[in-house]
């Protein structure tokens, strides 16, 4: 599961053009400059495309921060996931 | 806490002021506001409609962070199919003046798409916006509508017209084409040209205060020839043209004594890119596509009798802008987008060929009553 944690990093460092070290579980649009809304649909597909996942309406609300994100693409990946 | 996506509720009516006063407080743009109250100002759900709008709001905990409207209205495909398409409009995040809520806006669409698959956008105030980007991510059919403008008082274009005056440049040219005459010379002969190339249209026509039931039968003989267009009948157009807005003048147009159909014509809301213009506009309009030419006549004619500086159109039927281009019109630069969803491209596929047989006008848009 760490290896998708890592690649779910470096997604996200990757669309929000950042170093993979900036970032932190806690990090979120608020304390990212570049993460906006165009670009918080472009990871959201993204994280869809790569790990052949779909995110519904109510998965969306979760994905606020990174390590949320994170928590929901391992739960969809092991099927834990809640909705 | 999350944020969910629900209707509109009485419950949320305090939560929605609130957000509409932290948007105002922000410096979003005027038209961001959510609808105060559950029951849409225009076009409420009532039981049996299938023409209306209903309002969601993404909501966190005990506040609101974003709002969406849908519209919902039958739609003719060829006039063979009718299906229920919905419009996303009047999208508002609080994200845009606070990042925190950035993924609201992706979270609205998605919500938006599940609950209705045969989505479109309109207008969307150009490419660039976030919404067409966002759009487009989504794998989203885009187009823009082109825009048509008859310049009737040449002087007042060059010294108002904000787009061409965008730098100490042009305006220098404006000015100097504007005060020397040239300006008035050059436009009025090109649309002169223009308009010579065509014979005029032999037409008559009424003002109406309503549209009454001569509508279905222009309805019925010219729905076929467009590959998505919304409905318009009698019904439908009392609901979108109500006698009670008396701003809107509603031409019945004749060749000869035979109805071909209608146009409602109105004065344009105040727009920056206008300047103080007074800016006429062909709001909406509908017949055969043989039949665009004597409408768009009847329409521009009766536009250049209110005294307008200038005349708009948005049509994104070819024979529509022909029309308009034999009564003068030029084909402008245009910020009004149409974007369908890709289950309702699917419908007009393939997209480069039907997009210009549909039939969208500034009557489709998210404006009405006031402010198309």
């Amino acid at each position: 599961m760490g290896d998708a944690r890592d690649q779910v990093l470096a997604i996200v460092a990757d669309i929000l053009a950042v170093s993979p070290e900036m970032l932190t579980g806690q990090s979120s649009p608020k304390s990212v400059e570049s993460w906006d809304s165009i670009r918080h649909l472009n990871l959201v597909l993204a994280l869809e495309e790569r790990f052949s996942i779909q995110f519904s309406p109510e998965e969306m609300e979760q994905m606020q921060t990174i390590g949320q994100i994170t928590s929901l693409v391992e739960s969809k990946l092991t099927g834990t996931a809640s909705s | 806490m999350g944020i969910s996506i629900r209707p509109h509720s009485a419950e949320y009516a305090g939560a929605v002021l609130r957000f509409n006063q932290r948007l105002n407080a922000g410096g979003a743009e005027d038209w961001m506001q959510a609808e105060p109250q559950p029951e849409a100002r225009w076009l409420p759900k009532k039981e049996g409609e299938s023409l209306y709008n209903e309002t969601f709001l993404a909501v966190e905990n005990d506040e609101v962070r974003g709002s969406y409207v849908l519209k919902h209205q039958n739609f003719s495909f060829g006039g063979n199919q009718i299906h229920s398409i919905g419009y996303y409009h009047h999208p508002v995040s609080e994200g845009t003046i606070d990042k925190t809520y950035a993924p609201v806006g992706a979270l609205m669409i998605r919500d938006a798409i599940r609950r209705q698959p045969m989505l479109y956008a309109l207008g969307m105030d150009g490419p660039g916006k976030p919404l067409p980007q966002m759009l487009k991510l989504l794998g989203w059919k885009i187009w823009l509508v082109p825009f048509y403008f008859l310049v009737l008082r040449p002087f007042r274009f060059l010294r108002q017209m904000e787009i061409i005056r965008e730098n100490a440049r042009n305006r220098l040219l404006a000015d100097l084409a504007a005060f020397s005459g040239f300006g008035y010379l050059g436009i009025n002969a090109a649309h002169a040209l223009r308009r010579m190339r065509r014979a005029a249209a032999t037409y008559s026509v009424k003002c109406v205060p309503v549209f009454e039931n001569w509508t279905n039968d222009v309805w019925h003989s010219g729905k076929i020839q467009y590959s998505m267009v919304a409905v318009r009948d009698s019904s439908v157009l009392k609901k979108l043209y109500p006698a009670s807005e008396q701003h809107f003048t509603r031409l019945q147009v004749f060749r000869n004594d035979r109805v071909v159909g209608w146009a409602v014509i109105a004065q344009r809301g105040p727009k920056p890119r206008f300047g103080n213009l007074r800016v006429g506009s062909v709001v909406d309009c509908f017949a055969a596509p043989e039949d665009a030419s004597l409408i768009a006549h009847a329409a521009a004619d009766a536009l250049k009798e209110r005294g307008f500086d200038m005349l708009v159109t948005n049509q994104s039927n070819t024979a529509w802008g022909k029309a308009f281009k034999h009564c003068g019109f030029f084909e402008g630069p245009s910020n009004f987008l149409f974007a369908a969803s890709p289950q309702l491209s699917r419908l007009l596929d393939p997209f480069d060929r039907t997009k210009v047989q549909t039939h969208f006008t500034r009557g489709d848009g998210d404006g009405l009553p006031r402010s198309f």
